[in-house]
């Protein structure tokens, strides 16, 4: 008894023993050899210090900042330097965070924070070694110190967390079982449960290949982009509709889920996805989708247009403001991982980010302007427009080679005045001309899109179509059917300030619009702004009239559409056209601009012939050829024109742009200037050259691009200097595959942003990605070929490291949302696996109202599409999707939450869509006939779990089918199938209510 | 990146939470479900205090609020802030300058087709259209000096109830709910009574933007099922508790466990007993006749009878320590809520006559329970009209001046604040923003607006941003 006793004590000493010095090692441990800069003082700082002493010189303290070594080092006013490299007693710091005194005492106690112990002895610490101060770890380029690399990606991955491991005393947990494996590899990849056959393909193999084998597969599964496409939507803030009041729809939205899904299963490199997805629509040689010929590059500029859409604002320069405000930030978070966002209305409290680095952005974005973009067959399209035009150069050829050849000696200079001077009449109506297309150019207006050719259609010869005689050459004027109807295209002027109370267009055509863009305004409707978009509709001359009184100062530019919008979508019918001879801008009455061209002196007609063959004739020179050819002096007959003309009609008639997308194009380079505290009514006066956060992507110069400047931007992103795009797309790829990023926080990298667990895995990662060519699928691959991926999600370190942040075992993970509703449809058979497609209408609830709702609900089972063809109204979001933590989308979410929340378990329990789905899945098992019930518990678990029943959940499952009371109002009394079939329906019930259904377990 | 604990609130940890909680669906069904809290609050010498979630800022005065949202925005020189002067000028054009407004169709000045007349000790003077709430004069607090910022339903909305004119922003509801958690775990912390208009901007304004889901509104109907999925389908109703219990048995035999798995498995008691608690709060009939007279429920107007049925849900919410219940307003055909663009007088009447009984039922029915003295009513619409006419016979949209009203908890009854000027266009003295309103409903419920924050995209988020003044002028 007695050596028991002290036996125990015994034992109790070793233990207390232990745990001493284990404390002791922990403290030890703790207090590193060198203290490190970024890893161990800044956090400190920006927790506890930078509010008040950090960049943002507004609500600086003290002229003391601590986020510079020069800020921290130097004499300050009140005589005392806060840190002396290497001298704690003569560091001010040092003094202040162990004061006593609340007058003195850094923190202060008004402000509730507080260092602990640990804090100030590293503080401490890092004063005597020297106080060396680094830029924040994720702007320095990666690096890899070690030299000694192992041959694959995976085995390095694994030997980085290895280290780790072994200096945390961590144990691995065991390999997983291959039916845990699997399953998890299978939703990972996939988003979808293994199937039956893989499952047991899988099972039987014991080939060291096997596992790879099932990797490759799945990543060549075209499920496999529809998952991972799933993941990139948060990021983009993903959605079909504007929201806002009427929740107008977002034109060709869903074309951009079904480009990211088409990119990611062909393994498109991320910085091609990059560049497209900012600038796709300034592509030399865009990328084609290889069986439609459709562009591909254009849909990803749908990330730009993914904003929310405000109804009629009364203010657009603020709606303008809170647009652009949008974009950057979704830019910063997708990109580069930093909060753009917080820089708008003061430099950035914490990380390197001035306000007028935002306002930089802000021009690169104002300069970029919303469009319709065709959608359809670009290569067809691209090569008969091609052909046209060659056809139309020969039709003039045909001409000039028959008429009188110019000597060239007698050739003048044709001075053209470009500028036309205000005119003001006595009696005080003034105007000027915004554009004059009766001359041979646009005047600096830009086209878009094709449909109004190079030029005006100055001197462009016509035929008739019959006889094929030359009928005369054509006046000027801008012309959507220069080319033939059909096409589409944008001619928009450049941007000036609103200085007269009208603007005047004359214009004709058919369903074709003119538009007055302010502030980059596009939901134009009444009751305010519906004057600024004006339908034509008349084959003669008219001329239109919009009443800008009311928006004097603001910056508008015009825009003609052979199209025009209906409830905000561009929509062209295949003979909409629109013709324009000039725009205006007047005070009272229409002002007429005189045709200067017209009157410049004709000297001969070789002259006049030679301008008009070397396509800029004046319209003087024009109205001399037609005099000429009416009297009969040039040759008029050409029966050939015929064949030609016919040859054009028949290669344009197939090319009709009918679908269409929201997308950008490039606008005038618009600089802006600060907006004092965010405010768009209080601007500095200078303007801020564009650029792409100089301060922290340093060595660019500003950008001299005469569009948006989105081409820089591009370039500085994918830079290879730039520090952190690979980090912040590695990371991402990281949640994804292992349920928590390397940097938790994986749309923040700044200072702020959590750390990462593992630098130099992530540097080694980032570095490999880049020079693997950016390949998504190489990199995820090597990620699911760790011997980290596939360990069991059984811990075997009891309480040490409870957050599993060194990976010792796979996590635990509830599935996604979609995949959660994916894996019923899978469970009871009902899936229609077709890719791509418009959206299934969203199911609406009595609980789902408010203004936009469609008018009617879509299919309760989606029509057993995967989730992610599911509409996404931003106003009526899917109740299981949102029940299930998909993110509302307004801005870039690239973590999502896992909550735990009654409304998941009563959707399980009691919506109809479950309860429809597990009638299906036990009609589906029952259909197997002759089969015992044993059997077809088996076959239960494997739809639901992946995995077969153990023995007792066989004997749990025979019991529970066997106690399912006969509900009569369903089964009625004797059907024995119709009462089978309510047993199995309530115990596929439960199963999809088990948590093993929505966890990897 | 995300801090999902109330900022305010020490709760439980899982493991304490499954712990004390545990029970299992067999014992459940023999629980008395809402008993326990009801009762004892019955009782008004108990002290909230001790049954706060939270360990608030201040001493908080009210614990739960009940918001009335008068959908469209009410015409102030109709109801609240009589104008003489309109009057007098009545079909003149305006000399004072006018802002653009949302239809630019601006006409003459238009008198009020109602007589005001004062009220209670107080004097308050109220026009016709609100005959009963005027009966309550002298427990309300007027501020006749809102002043929005946008003169749009829908950035207005999303303005008022969630503190920017942007969408996505958390709604007031799920800030005071992250700051002080629930109080009853068998309902939701945050519940919109949809009388049928969801207002423009749509159900956004009831969400929880950057917060975590738990904190978004639950949108509840009068009838029988007022929530959606609350109860099973009929066919398999019978056998829900068994297959449940089974549900249970084979989750704890699971392989793998987690704190979260184990969260999940309790949630399902959670909902099960939700399933019981929210259909009981519409089965009135354990209320007296006199009760339901007095919210209107007998009224001829079907639209009464219904805006009657939310606000007295709108108290068993709250008796049940619901902490913040929102009311629509009923869907009336052909008024488009209290947006009068035209057909004033016809519009603001109907919708009058729907509100008024059971606005002045609620306030009288929480008093006389002694439950007005913990519980904040607020009634305003996202903004005002204008005292000129839209057309002939309408009013457009005003954010530069409107009234709302503030009563109950904490509340210095018979109050008015601010003034506007002689034609109830203008804010002439003590503008109130809806920051300031937001930063005094905090303050009320014992909570520094400053200090209510949630660390999102890089910053502090606060519902009141970098404003807000608390108005102390109508607080006791």
């Amino acid at each position: 008894m007695r050596k028991v006793l002290t036996l125990k004590l015994f034992l109790i000493a070793i233990i207390s023993g232990q745990v001493l010095l284990s404390c002791e090692t922990k403290e030890r441990a703790s207090l590193p050899e060198r203290v490190d800069f970024n890893y161990h003082i800044k956090p400190i700082l920006v927790q506890k210090c930078y509010l008040c002493h950090g960049p943002d010189p507004s609500s600086r303290e003290a002229g003391l900042r601590l986020d510079l070594a020069a800020g921290a080092t130097r004499l300050l006013e009140s005589g005392v330097t806060a840190i002396v490299p290497g001298s704690l007693s003569k560091s001010a710091v040092f003094h202040r965070i162990t004061n006593s005194d609340p007058e003195l005492k850094m923190p202060p106690p008004a402000s509730n924070l507080e260092l602990t112990d640990l804090e100030i002895s590293l503080i401490k610490k890092w004063i005597n070694q020297g106080a060396e101060f680094q830029p924040h770890w994720a702007f320095l380029p990666p690096k890899i110190s070690n030299a000694n690399l192992k041959s694959s990606i995976p085995e390095q991955i694994d030997a980085f967390l290895d280290e780790k491991m072994t200096e945390q005393r961590l144990s691995q947990a065991e390999p997983a079982e291959k039916y845990q494996l699997i399953r998890r590899l299978s939703y990972v990849l996939t988003g979808l449960p293994p199937g039956q056959k893989e499952i047991d393909a899988y099972l039987e193999a014991d080939q060291p290949g096997a596992y790879e084998l099932l990797v490759d597969n799945y990543l060549n599964d075209p499920a496999f982009g529809e998952k991972w496409a799933s993941h990139w939507l948060d990021v983009v803030r993903y959605a079909e509709t504007k929201g806002h009041e009427f929740d107008y729809e977002i034109q060709g939205a869903w074309r951009f889920r079904d480009y990211m899904i088409r990119a990611l299963n062909a393994d498109i490199p991320y910085d091609q996805l990059v560049r497209e997805q900012l600038s796709g629509d300034l592509m030399v040689a865009p990328r084609l989708h290889p069986e439609t010929g459709q562009n591909e590059s254009i849909l990803g500029t749908l990330f730009l247009t993914m904003t929310e859409g405000t109804h009629s604002p009364v203010d657009t320069k603020k709606d303008e403001a809170d647009r652009i405000d949008n974009m950057a930030d979704v830019i910063g978070k997708s990109f580069q991982g930093l909060t753009i966002g917080c820089a708008k209305c003061h430099d950035h409290k914490f990380d390197p980010i001035p306000t007028a680095d935002y306002y930089a952005l802000y021009g690169v974005l104002g300069s970029t302007r919303f469009s319709p973009i065709p959608a359809g067959n670009f290569k067809k399209k691209e090569e008969a427009l091609q052909e046209v035009l060659q056809l139309k150069e020969q039709l003039k050829e045909m001409v000039g080679g028959a008429w009188e050849k110019p000597t060239t000696d007698s050739v003048p200079v044709l001075l053209v005045n470009q500028s036309q001077p205000v005119k003001a009449t006595k009696d005080g109506n003034s105007g000027i001309v915004l554009g004059d297309f009766r001359g041979p150019d646009f005047q600096g207006w830009k086209t878009d899109g094709g449909a109004f050719g190079v030029g005006t259609t100055l001197g462009e010869p016509d035929f008739d179509i019959k006889t094929g005689e030359l009928t005369g050459l054509k006046t000027g004027m801008a012309s959507s059917r220069i080319l033939g109807k059909g096409i589409y295209g944008a001619l928009r002027s450049p941007d000036f300030k609103i200085d007269h109370a009208y603007l005047g267009v004359r214009a004709r055509g058919k369903g074709g619009s003119i538009r007055v863009i302010m502030d980059n305004f596009q939901l134009i409707s009444y009751p305010i702004y519906g004057g600024l978009d004006q339908k034509v509709n008349e084959s003669d001359w008219e001329n239109y009239i919009f009443d800008v009184s009311d928006w004097m100062g603001h910056e508008v530019y015009l825009e003609f559409l052979p199209g025009s919008y209906v409830r905000h979508t561009y929509r062209q019918d295949p003979d909409a056209y629109i013709e324009v001879a000039y725009a205006t801008a007047f005070d009272r009455d229409w002002f007429y601009p005189e045709e200067r061209s017209r009157y410049s002196p004709v000297n001969s007609l070789s002259q006049a012939v030679y301008r008009w063959e070397e396509g800029h004739p004046t319209a003087a020179d024009v109205d001399y050829l037609n005099q000429q050819l009416t009297s009969g002096k040039l040759v008029r007959r050409f029966p050939e024109s015929r064949k030609t003309r016919l040859g054009m009609d028949l290669l344009l008639a197939p090319i009709k742009d009918t679908v269409f997308i929201q997308g950008v194009s490039e606008g005038f380079a618009r600089e802006s200037p600060i907006f004092i505290r965010g405010n768009h009514m209080e601007t500095e006066e200078q303007a801020v050259p564009r650029a792409f956060l100089p301060e922290i992507l340093d060595a660019q110069d500003p950008f001299r691009d005469a569009g948006s400047g989105r081409r820089e931007m591009v370039e500085t992103i994918l830079h290879p200097d730039n520090p952190l795009t690979a980090r912040v797309m590695v990371n991402r790829l990281w949640y994804h595959v292992y349920g928590k990023g390397l940097v938790e926080t994986v749309d923040n990298f700044g200072l702020q942003g959590k750390l990462p667990s593992h630098p130099e895995l992530l540097d080694y990662l980032a570095i490999t990605f880049r020079e693997e060519g950016w390949s998504l699928k190489s990199m995820i691959k090597a990620m699911v070929m760790t011997d980290a991926f596939r360990r069991s999600t059984t811990s075997v370190n009891g309480e040490k490291d409870p957050e599993n942040k060194y990976i010792s075992h796979y996590p635990i993970r509830r599935i996604e949302a979609e995949a959660i509703r994916d894996a019923m449809l899978v469970a009871s058979g009902a899936l229609d696996s077709t890719l791509f497609g418009a959206p299934v209408p969203v199911h609406l609830t009595d609980f789902m109202q408010g203004r936009g709702r469609p008018g009617q609900s879509g299919p309760l089972d989606g029509n057993g599409r995967r989730s992610i063809y599911l509409e996404v109204r931003r106003n009526f979001l899917d109740r299981m999707m949102t029940t299930f933590d998909r993110p509302t989308p307004f801005n870039t979410f690239g973590k999502r939450d896992v909550t735990n929340v009654p409304a998941q378990s009563l959707f399980l329990m009691n919506d109809p869509f479950v309860a429809e789905q597990a009638g299906l899945m036990a009609a589906r098992i029952l259909a197997g006939k002759g089969q015992s019930t044993e059997e077809r518990i088996r076959e239960a678990y494997l739809r639901a779990f992946s995995r077969p029943p153990s023995a007792s959940e066989i004997k749990a499952g025979k019991k529970f089918l066997a106690s399912v009371p006969i509900h009569k109002e369903t089964t009625g009394d004797s059907d024995p199938e119709a009462i089978a079939l309510q047993a199995w329906k309530e115990y596929c019930h439960a199963l999809f209510n088990m948590k093993s259904f929505i966890y990897l377990l | 990146m995300h801090h999902h604990k109330p900022l305010l609130n020490q709760r439980l940890s899982r493991r304490e939470m499954l712990n004390i909680t545990r029970c299992g669906f067999g014992s459940l069904a023999f629980m008395g479900m809402l008993g326990s809290s009801c009762k004892s609050r019955d009782k008004q010498s108990v002290d909230f205090l001790s049954q706060l979630a939270t360990t608030p800022h201040y001493l908080p005065k009210a614990k739960n609020v009940i918001f009335l949202y008068m959908d469209g925005g009410v015409s102030q020189v109709d109801s609240f802030d009589p104008k003489p002067r309109l009057a007098k000028e009545n079909g003149m054009d305006p000399t004072f300058k006018i802002d653009a407004t949302q239809f630019n169709d601006n006409g003459k000045i238009l008198q009020s087709p109602w007589e005001f007349k004062r009220y209670g000790e107080s004097g308050m003077a109220v026009s016709e259209l609100f005959p009963h709430i005027a009966s309550c004069v002298d427990d309300l607090a007027l501020i006749r000096s809102m002043v929005s910022n946008f003169p749009e339903h829908t950035n207005a909305n999303y303005f008022l109830h969630t503190g920017s004119g942007l969408q996505g922003r958390p709604s007031m509801g799920a800030w005071i709910n992250y700051g002080l958690g629930t109080e009853n775990s068998n309902l939701p912390g945050y519940v919109v009574l949809d009388g049928g208009l969801v207002p423009p901007g749509g159900v956004d304004n009831f969400k929880n933007g950057f917060l975590p889901a738990d904190y978004q509104a639950s949108i509840m109907k009068t009838g029988e099922k007022p929530v959606a999925n609350i109860q099973p389908d009929s066919s398999m109703a019978a056998f829900q508790q068994d297959k449940l219990a089974f549900i249970q048995k084979m989750d704890e035999k699971g392989q793998a466990k987690s704190d979260e798995v184990e969260a999940a498995i309790k949630n399902y008691e959670l909902a099960y007993r939700m399933q019981s608690s929210v259909p009981e709060l519409s089965e009135f009939a354990s209320e007296t006749r006199a009760t339901q007279q007095l919210y209107g429920l007998f009224d001829e107007d079907p639209n009464t009878r219904s805006y009657g049925a939310q606000c007295l849900m709108a108290r068993r919410l709250v008796e049940r320590g619901v902490r913040f219940v929102e009311l629509t307003c009923p869907y009336q055909k052909g008024i488009d809520r209290w947006d009068q663009h035209h057909g004033l007088k016809d519009g603001h009447e109907r919708n009058a006559h729907a509100v008024d009984q059971p606005i002045a039922g609620l306030l009288k029915d929480l008093k006389s329970r002694g439950l007005l003295e913990e519980t904040l009513v607020v009634w305003s619409g996202e903004f005002g009209r204008t005292p000129f006419a839209q057309g002939k016979d309408g009013r457009d949209h005003n954010p530069s001046a409107f009234s709302m009203w503030m009563a109950g908890a904490g509340i210095k009854g018979g109050t008015i604040y601010g003034r506007t000027d002689e034609y109830g266009y203008r804010v002439e003295e003590n503008p109130v923003s809806i920051h300031d309103l937001h930063a005094t409903i905090l303050h009320l419920l014992g909570v520094d607006h400053k200090q209510l924050t949630y660390h999102f995209g890089g910053r502090d988020f606060r519902l009141t941003d970098v404003h807000g003044r608390v108005i102390k002028d109508v607080l006791v």
